[in-house]
């Protein structure tokens, strides 16, 4: 009972001490007492709650705004001493609060954060010196402190990245991050867990405005404030030159490419730089191929980037082991769209055509379905693959003439062969693939298949739909079994001692 | 008679004047066609419309720009569903709320209706069994006064008469003697009313002592009335029990024939069920251009060339000599019996000869699929088969001993736990009594509510399997071998039962499964796919339990590891039901084939820096089955064992087992796909780890099942013969035949051939142009009529304004000229 009152109890008493500390200013002692208590460590998040309302008040109150005249040094009454030892409290316990943010425990830093932005918009909203015209600003020292603490090296700060994302709805917030992170980018090269800090809240940072615009430091009218959309463009830019030099470990390339395709490359001024680190990205082979294959897709598209060798490289990215990878739509998706030219030689997109229907004899079910559509699509979009499905002269051959081991599509001699693939295929147990592949059969259909329907299909919905397909006729077996053997054809019981 | 009414009738109906009507030509007349619009009236209609724009439109548009409005609200007015009368009662009910609202003074609220004292509800009961009919009848007599009294009394007629007559008797006099005399009355009729009740009440419990009595003697006279020797022989003839037609009892071995043509049947459903989609084209058959629509079907008698035999007979006429025989035969039957049982015994031959080519054909089937298991089980596996053999003598004596121990009847179980306590501490072979009574006490025919019972038994029984498992797999599955058969028959007697209850078990395995999918589930879930297998026809193209069961093995196979040996065994035993579930369908799961590649692959020792490619879910870099001692010696069953799916250690003699199998499992797979097309390219990866793995350390038997396999992959390759995809040349398409097509019954009109759907479109789409067109021509009356309006309101002010302006100006002229008469009279004045 006793240990859990405790914490209820300092907290309550932690909250009265503030409240008369507040009620008159002689009660300084409590305020050392608060701080004092803050820095030993115990009882941190009630703690940072008591120190949030008392500095919030003192913020509220102007108790710390001392009055400076130009030319004049400061009075040195009693009133003002006190203010300035009040600041330099202030001072230090903002950077104590700041320091919680690398604690251990995730609540203490989510508290920390919270405190250390609320006490940073009070004091946006009344700010402790005289900023001229300006009627509430952002505190830049206060909140470089805190992306500090945020892009720490130490510890992987997803959750309070997360949290900061809460902050970033604020344009003047979203806006002076920008302004300060080149400031804050290593230079030189960087631990992992720096990277990744580094990538994640790169990956939440927006770079235009709010459409409705919030601000945290001062009121909603925004009238002092101007979102400069060409100043966040080039803070990235200067960012990103730093970042691409930093030495990337698989994890963190992934993560940079995945920040690069959704976040940056189209802000980037000379995108053609990138063209390099997408080709050697591009040979590291699975997930991260496959993301710079995306970018140079969107360089080729958009930068009018020539690379001449992109489908032999696609083409090498079939491999058996994508079916069991989580980019596997992503895979197909991008290849459609490569493919979708119809100026491309037959003998290419036949390689394409040929290496799925193999891929297709070991892929899981809902692959197969995918692959028998993306070929049908493949020969609908050129005509002259119909001789994969229909051969010219008939007749039989000893072997299939497609070459699977050669690396250049071009060279695989693959429209010479026929789909025989497919074709075992309606040989398949699921229903649903054995009346997909065939498509064969019959004449093609004069609109392509809809690939976006069946793409990001799994075993399970298969599953699912199998179970609800109902029918009334229930089919039984008709031979009593023998034991728990069938009568005939028992195949269990062959293979094991029973 | 007739003539007077005429002239009645006729001033109803207005004659017409011959220049109103207008009188619509029609291009072609048809004799006795009856056209509707041949005459119109345009005067009259053209009044009708503007009548009815006057109504509405102009209404409207008087209206427009007005903001108050007057609304009738009186109920149902605006209701066009409502009668008359409806709206009458609806406003009635409404008064009678509005006078009846709940008022909290109003202590009597809900009132009871009453009649005559009793409330409405007990005289609804019809309790008294004297009708009313009887008072009502009386009342008219002796209730109310007789008409002379009231001839006398009533409205001023005795006043008159008495003053002539008596006239001692004032009015008030008479009003009470009135008064009295209809009391007396009442009174009377209430004392007569109860009498009767009396006596009605006293015959009735007499009447009810003496009912034996009568009844009784009445009978005995009618008996002696009846006794008579000709009316008794005359019945006896009469309801003499007569023999029924019944079929004749068949013989043993028209069942067994039956028995065979049922399964033949089966067997041919169960092939077209395989086939899948493949049966609907064959459907396709030829018609002749003759065809006449009529779903005539010719008796497909086998057609016969003419031809002659040596002694000159032609051989149509044999076969109606036989036939005729044939009939004359079955003629005899029914007169000589010895005959009969002759030919019986005949037919019984002949179709003992049919029965046993019947399972020729089956076992042809069979032959095709286990070609090579005939060959092995003659290699190796002889003394293995007698094995089973002694086995199952034993478990026929256990059955019996549990017979007798056993009592005879079991009720069926009412919750699980009732049936877990009863199948509780017993060994599986009594396990299987229990059921087998169960089933029999409990058979469907025998009660109604059986069935149900049965039901909930089924799925007890799966719950009871399920929890076998958990305990221990040899257990549960000597269990289940012996339960199989039970839930065969359950499943026979009930397939909608049977098929929901393992759907939802499997629903909830795969639910179980998918929550951790890379960790192979439990071993229940091998029991039931295999329980499926039983149950189900697994050969058909799509089946609702058994292609989601395709679908979870698939998955399994592919997304779980492979750590350790009963993760290993899982997986071939996964393999070898798919080998079951497929070798009549000869079906390719690439699972099952990837998995067996795998397999040999972790057998596959990785020395060098070169990767060995495998496919997922396998590790490239795994050696867990690689078997490094020397076993060349070993000499134990090459079976998998129950137990393997239990334990986590891989040891020697695993590897080898495990190998063996795979190697027969690929054997088998390879047989069965040797008709793909593609079949090289299926086993190419295990080809090429079969090429890299070596065999010294395995035993003999071992060897040369690796030999066989391997050669039967490669001598594959040499005998390919791929024909190229060619797809079927397109039929040219058939010229149209124009048949003569012949109406029974001609109405003069000619309809379009076109089908249901599209006449319908074409109907409506006529409809719609048709309402366009007159839609549009409403409006544009409406805007004329519109227009009308508006041009006469401005007629109407403008020759208000004109008559204004010439008043005014009159009185302006007039002014001038006073004005005008007094200048000059001024003038004169000067």
């Amino acid at each position: 009972m006793s240990h859990q009152e405790k914490p209820v109890k300092i907290s309550k008493q932690l909250r009265l001490k503030a409240q008369e500390f507040l009620s008159s200013r002689k009660n300084t002692e409590n305020l050392l007492d608060i701080v004092r208590h803050f820095e030993s460590g115990a009882d941190l998040s009630s703690c940072l709650l008591t120190l949030e309302l008392i500095f919030t008040n003192l913020l509220k109150d102007r108790s710390m705004y001392i009055e400076v005249v130009p030319l004049k040094p400061v009075e040195k009454t009693e009133i003002n001493q006190y203010k300035e030892w009040l600041r330099n409290v202030y001072e230090g316990c903002f950077a104590r609060i700041s320091e919680c943010l690398e604690s251990d425990s995730h609540k203490i830093q989510i508290q920390g954060l919270s405190t250390a932005m609320n006490i940073l918009s009070h004091e946006g909203k009344c700010p402790l010196e005289a900023k001229g015209s300006l009627e509430s600003y952002v505190p830049l020292n206060r909140l470089k402190l805190v992306l500090m603490k945020l892009l720490s090296n130490k510890h992987n700060n997803s959750q309070l990245i997360n949290k900061y994302t809460e902050y970033l709805l604020y344009n003047d917030i979203l806006f002076f991050t920008w302004k300060l992170l080149p400031s804050l980018t290593a230079k030189t090269n960087p631990n992992e867990l720096y990277i990744v800090n580094y990538l994640l809240l790169l990956e939440k940072l927006q770079l235009k405005q709010h459409p409705e615009p919030q601000f945290l430091c001062g009121s909603n009218n925004g009238e002092f404030f101007t979102f400069d959309e060409a100043a966040t463009t080039r803070a990235l830019n200067k960012i990103w030159h730093c970042v691409m030099l930093w030495e990337h470990t698989p994890q963190t390339h992934k993560q940079l490419l995945i920040v690069l395709l959704e976040r940056v490359l189209p802000h980037l001024e000379k995108p053609l730089l990138l063209t390099d680190f997408l080709m050697d990205s591009l040979d590291i082979g699975g997930p991260v191929s496959l993301l710079a294959l995306q970018g140079i897709f969107t360089m080729i598209q958009v930068h009018n980037l020539n690379y001449p060798n992109i489908f032999a490289k696609l083409y090498s990215m079939f491999e058996p082991e994508i079916f069991h990878t989580k980019y596997k739509a992503r895979l197909f998706y991008l290849s459609d769209l490569f493919l979708s030219s119809t100026h491309l030689p037959e003998n290419l997109v036949a390689a394409f055509a040929k290496r799925l229907a193999r891929l297709a004899l070991i892929a899981p079910s809902e692959d197969v379905v995918i692959i028998c559509m993306f070929i049908g699509n493949l020969i609908l979009r050129h005509p002259g693959l119909k001789c994969l499905l229909n051969h010219p002269t008939g007749g039989s051959a000893s072997t299939d003439p497609y070459i699977m081991e050669e690396r250049d599509p071009l060279k695989s001699n693959a429209i010479n062969s026929s789909l025989w693939e497919i074709q075992t295929l309606q040989q398949h147990v699921l229903p649903n693939v054995a009346t997909a592949a065939r498509f064969i059969n019959s004449p093609l259909p004069s609109v392509e298949w809809d690939l976006s329907r069946v793409l990001d299909d799994t075993g399970d919905d298969i599953f699912d739909k199998e179970l609800k397909k109902h029918s009334k006729l229930i089919a039984l077996a008709f031979d009593k079994p023998n034991g728990g053997a069938l009568s005939k054809n028992e195949k269990v019981l062959q293979y094991w001692n029973i | 008679m007739k003539k007077p009414r005429k002239p009645l009738a006729v001033p109803a109906k207005k004659t017409l004047n011959p220049f109103e009507v207008h009188i619509n030509k029609q291009k072609m007349t048809v004799l006795g066609r009856k056209t509707k619009n041949d005459r119109g009236l345009p005067g009259v209609s053209r009044a009708k419309a503007l009548k009815k724009r006057k109504d509405t439109l102009l209404q409207e548009y008087k209206l427009q720009h007005k903001s108050n409005r007057f609304t009738d609200k009186r109920i149902g007015e605006r209701n066009l569903n409502m009668t008359d009368e409806d709206k009458v009662v609806a406003r009635y009910t409404a008064i009678r709320k509005k006078a009846h609202k709940k008022s909290i003074f109003n202590l009597a609220d809900d009132e009871v209706l009453t009649h005559k004292g009793q409330t409405l509800a007990e005289i609804e009961k019809f309790d008294d069994p004297r009708s009313d009919d009887e008072d009502s009848l009386e009342e008219g007599k002796s209730g109310n006064l007789d008409a002379n009294f009231v001839e006398d009394a009533h409205f001023g007629g005795g006043i008159l008469r008495n003053t002539g007559k008596e006239g001692a008797k004032t009015h008030r006099e008479l009003i009470d003697e009135l008064i009295a005399e209809s009391k007396k009355r009442k009174a009377e009729k209430q004392k007569v009313k109860e009498a009767t009740l009396e006596l009605t009440e006293k015959l009735d419990t007499e009447w009810k002592d003496l009912l034996p009595l009568v009844s009784k003697t009445q009978k005995k006279e009618e008996e002696k009335m009846t006794v008579d020797d000709y009316d008794k022989v005359m019945r006896e003839l009469k309801f003499e029990a007569r023999g029924t037609v019944s079929d004749r009892l068949k013989t043993e071995d028209e069942i067994a024939r039956e028995e065979n043509q049922k399964l033949e049947e089966l067997e041919q459903e169960r092939q077209e069920r395989m086939k899948g989609f493949e049966e609907t084209e064959k459907k396709n058959t030829h018609r002749s251009a003759d065809d006449l629509d009529d779903d005539l079907v010719y008796e497909s008698d086998p057609e016969y060339m003419l031809s002659y035999n040596t002694e000159g007979e032609a051989n149509l006429e044999i076969d109606a000599q036989i036939n005729g025989k044939n009939v004359g035969e079955s003629h005899d039957d029914d007169e000589e019996e010895p005959e009969n049982e002759e030919e019986a015994e005949g037919a019984g031959a002949e179709e003992d000869d049919t029965a046993s080519e019947e399972d020729d054909d089956l076992s042809d089937l069979k032959d095709d699929t286990s070609e090579e298991s005939d060959v092995e089980e003659t290699q190796e596996t002889q003394p293995q088969t007698i094995e089973p053999d002694g086995d199952s003598l034993k478990k026929q004596e256990m059955m019996e001993k549990a017979r007798q121990e056993l009592p005879y009847t079991f009720n069926l179980p009412d919750s699980y736990e009732s049936l877990q306590s009863l199948l509780e501490n017993q060994t599986p072979s009594h396990q299987g009594v229990i059921i087998e009574r169960m089933i029999k006490c409990n058979h469907p025919s025998l009660a109604e509510k059986n069935k149900q019972g049965l039901k909930v038994l089924f799925a007890y029984l799966l719950q009871h399997l399920n929890d076998c498992a958990e305990d221990s797999m040899e257990k549960c599955y000597t269990t289940f071998s012996v339960l199989a058969p039970h839930l065969f028959d359950l499943t026979q007697l009930d397939k909608e039962n049977a098929y929901h209850s393992i759907k939802e078990v499997i629903k909830e395995k795969h639910e179980e499964f998918r929550k951790s999918k890379k960790k192979y589930p439990g071993l229940e879930i091998l029991i039931f796919l295999k329980l499926v297998s039983l149950l189900f026809p697994t050969s058909d193209f799509r089946h609702q339990v058994v292609t989601p069961c395709f679908v979870f093995i698939e998955q399994m196979l592919y997304k779980c590891r492979i750590k350790s040996r009963k993760d290993i065994a899982y997986g071939l035993f996964l393999v070898t039901l798919v080998l079951e579930y497929t070798t009549l369908s000869k079906r390719y799961l690439p699972a099952a084939i990837n998995y067996l590649g795998g397999i040999l692959h972790m057998a596959v020792p990785k020395i060098g820096v070169k990767l060995i490619k495998v496919n997922p879910p396998f590790q490239p870099t795994t050696n867990s089955l690689v078997l490094f001692n020397d076993c060349t010696s070993e000499d134990s069953s090459l079976k998998m064992r129950l137990s393997d799916l239990a334990e986590e250690k891989i040891d020697d003699l695993f590897k080898i087992r495990a190998l063996n199998t795979t190697l027969k499992l690929i054997e088998e797979f390879d047989n069965n796909f040797s008709a793909l097309p593609s079949n090289l390219e299926i086993f190419k990866d295990i080809l090429a780890y079969m090429e890299l793995l070596p065999t010294r350390n395995y035993p003999q038997k071992v060897c040369t099942q690796f030999e066989r396999t391997s050669q039967q992959l490669k001598s594959r390759r040499s005998d390919k013969n791929l024909d190229y995809v060619v797809m079927p040349a397109k039929r040219p398409k058939a010229l149209r035949l124009y048949e003569p097509k012949i109406e029974e019954v001609f109405d003069g009109k000619r309809r379009k051939v076109q089908s249901k759907e599209k006449a319908e479109r074409d109907k409506l789409l006529h409809k719609l142009k048709k309402e366009t067109k007159g839609a549009l021509r409403e409006i544009r009356r409406d805007k004329s009529f519109l227009g009308r309006v508006k041009i006469q309101r401005r007629m109407q002010s403008d020759n208000e304004r004109r008559e204004k302006v010439k008043r005014i100006y009159s009185e302006a002229a007039m002014q001038q000229s006073e004005l005008n008469s007094l200048e000059r009279k001024n003038k004169r004045k000067k």
